[in-house]
């Protein structure tokens, strides 16, 4: 392959009418179509073909499909237009309600889940004593499955479990965390939360690492206290991660929560620990249902581009004060 | 002294707690492995005095996890090498060549970041059936990559604009090809990304059920993480066996931690600070 390109300074000389001082080889600063041999002309080609053919034929094509499959009929319609039936029939199940009804609860709970890594992350850029260790300890449950988490957690909290043993010994009432359907779909958060919160601090820190230490230095020399220090200081500098923390818990309690209902609830006690990814799956693999399994597919990649277009909104705002 | 400096302190107390709250179910789950099953039934806390195999030893022999083991380790490895090569080809590509057409393509693997596999669950499993591709490795393994590749590829992208146009120009002017450079500059230039990102797409591929169910549905190629949901229903009542499967499935998790956490914590912020 060298020997095709042993010919530098004919392209030189092509090149060196825009630009005398240097002569370039390198396309990139040639204002005209590439030059060189045809292999060279295609390699970018060849290069990205794998690439653009596994994301064109495996990730958007497939989301046109199900769109598609979402206004066709299973089971014996199969195939055949029923217009917005499925929808109709996916609204009016009071599974896929509960199941939008826990992604309001997610939205709700999504400030916590924020702040929490948030607080924990200004802690540790604040040097508390053995920062270094907090770090490494809260970040490792973020790399187990969260199969394994679930399974952990159902013995943690299962009725006789250390939980409640623990609650006992304070005199707190036992508590059927995933047994009774008021409790179980906050327990099955709570583990989210406690398996995923370390990821979110990573990137805290990450931004806080782009924060001019000088500032801090000056609101400690002026006396300010902690609060005020996250308030004026910390939180203005840092809204950019903030924003991409939230869009990504979001996106992280919309589509990894899974393994943890597969587990932990397989979306009881009474279906109320639904979720439209668990109702999807339900759908498809087990009611084989595919057509209105698509259509709630659907519904969720609506949410996520809401939650998406919401993130390029904020973070085009948070731009402008930049 | 300034009023800042209490509070961290104070902080100090209830962030060693949360650590222990951190570790404490890991702990307890790997207790409960060494112990006989009427050990647990007596006394499920007490920690035990000498470590025993057994458990651990029916779980991967028995219960089948070892099988599991190996089906996840095939898959992953080809995965995440397929992953990387394809990765580093367009990560390349798209940052160190001007090509018509170059800008589109890079929106369309921004968008491929936005759409979730439940998302295309049910027709990604249909083109897959069609192609004779489900319950195969090689299907899991398209699945996983079209499921990575469009992370991986912003990455390296990323990681590859910050290599000098002048190596490149340099390598060039030596007689190199574009392949030549590929090969030459960028694979060995690009280690550290290669590595950060490799050992994050083995962990999102080894930690995965979702895809696995969906694709693999028969037993014998179960990856491990779908063993680990099968054991919930076979050893109900029998938790220190249930227990030694957990612990089988996250070991290679734990050592994989415990050695490379800088990498992964340098992927996860490099992912946040460049998306």
């Amino acid at each position: 392959m060298p020997l095709r390109n042993a010919h530098p300074s004919v392209r030189a000389g092509g090149a060196g009418r825009t630009d005398e001082a240097l002569p370039p080889p390198a396309e990139r600063r040639s204002p005209r179509p590439v030059r060189g041999s045809r292999t060279e002309r295609l390699a970018p080609y060849v290069l990205i073909a794998p690439t653009a053919l596994i994301i064109l034929a495996l990730r958007l094509y497939p989301l046109l499909l199900g769109v598609n499959f979402s206004f066709t009929g299973d089971g014996e319609r199969n195939g055949t237009a029923v217009g917005v039936d499925n929808y109709r029939e996916l609204f009016g199940d009071p599974l896929f309600r509960t199941a939008l009804g826990n992604v309001g609860l997610l939205v709700l709970l999504l400030p916590v889940a924020v702040a929490i890594p948030g607080l924990l992350a200004t802690f540790i850029y604040l040097r508390v004593p053995g920062h270094r260790l907090y770090r490494s300890v809260y970040f490792f449950p973020a790399v187990l499955s969260p199969v394994i988490v679930g399974a952990i957690f159902n013995l943690l909290l299962a009725f006789d479990g250390p939980l409640n043993a623990a609650l006992s010994r304070a005199g707190v009432s036992p508590v059927d965390w995933l047994g009774d359907p008021d409790v179980a779909m906050f327990a099955v958060v709570g583990v989210h939360v406690w398996a995923t919160f370390g990821m979110a601090l990573v990137v805290f820190l990450a931004g806080f690492a782009t924060l001019d230490s000088a500032l801090l230095d000056a609101a400690r020399v002026d006396g300010a206290s902690l609060l005020r220090v996250i308030w004026h200081v910390i939180i203005p500098r840092l809204t950019r991660t903030i924003q991409f923390v939230f869009v990504t818990t979001m996106i992280g309690m919309l589509t990894s929560m899974f393994g943890l209902l597969y587990v932990m609830t397989s979306g009881g006690p009474e279906g109320s620990t639904y979720l439209p990814e668990y109702y999807i799956w339900i759908q498809q693999g087990q009611m084989n249902r595919p057509a209105l399994a698509s259509a709630a597919s659907t519904v969720l990649f609506v949410i996520m581009l809401v939650v998406g277009l919401l993130q390029i909104t904020l973070l085009q705002r948070a731009g402008r004060d930049d | 002294m300034s009023r800042v400096r209490p509070g961290p302190w104070l902080a100090a107390l209830p962030m060693s707690l949360l650590a222990l709250a951190t570790l404490y179910p890991l702990l307890f789950t790997a207790n409960v492995a060494m112990k006989t099953r009427r050990d647990y039934v007596l006394d499920r806390f007490a920690l035990v005095d000498t470590l025993r195999g057994q458990n651990l030893e029916t779980a991967w022999t028995s219960v089948g996890m070892g099988r599991y083991f190996v089906n996840s380790l095939i898959v992953v490895t080809s995965s995440v090498l397929l992953l990387l090569l394809l990765g580093s080809m367009a990560g390349f590509a798209l940052s160190r060549l001007r090509f018509r057409g170059s800008s589109l393509l890079y929106l369309t693997f921004l968008a491929g970041l936005f759409v979730p596999f439940q998302v295309i669950m049910v027709p990604l499993a249909r083109i897959m059936a069609d192609a004779a591709l489900i319950d195969t490795y090689p299907g899991l393994v398209l699945v996983y990559v079209a499921q990575f590749l469009p992370f991986t590829v912003f990455l390296l992208t990323s990681y590859y604009r910050t290599i000098p146009q002048e190596v490149i120009d340099a390598a060039r002017i030596d007689g190199n090809s574009v392949y030549g450079v590929y090969r030459r500059i960028m694979l060995p230039l690009g280690r550290p990304a290669l590595l950060s990102v490799g050992i994050l797409n083995a962990l999102f591929c080894w930690n995965d059920v979702l895809m696995s169910l969906v694709m693999m549905p028969s037993a014998d190629h179960r990856t491990l993480m779908v063993g680990v949901t099968s054991l919930r229903g076979q050893y109900s009542d029998d938790i220190p066996t249930f227990a030694s499967g957990v612990l089988i499935a996250a070991l290679p998790v734990l050592v994989v931690y415990l050695f490379l956490q800088r990498q992964i914590a340098d992927g996860v912020a490099a992912g946040s600070t460049k998306g």
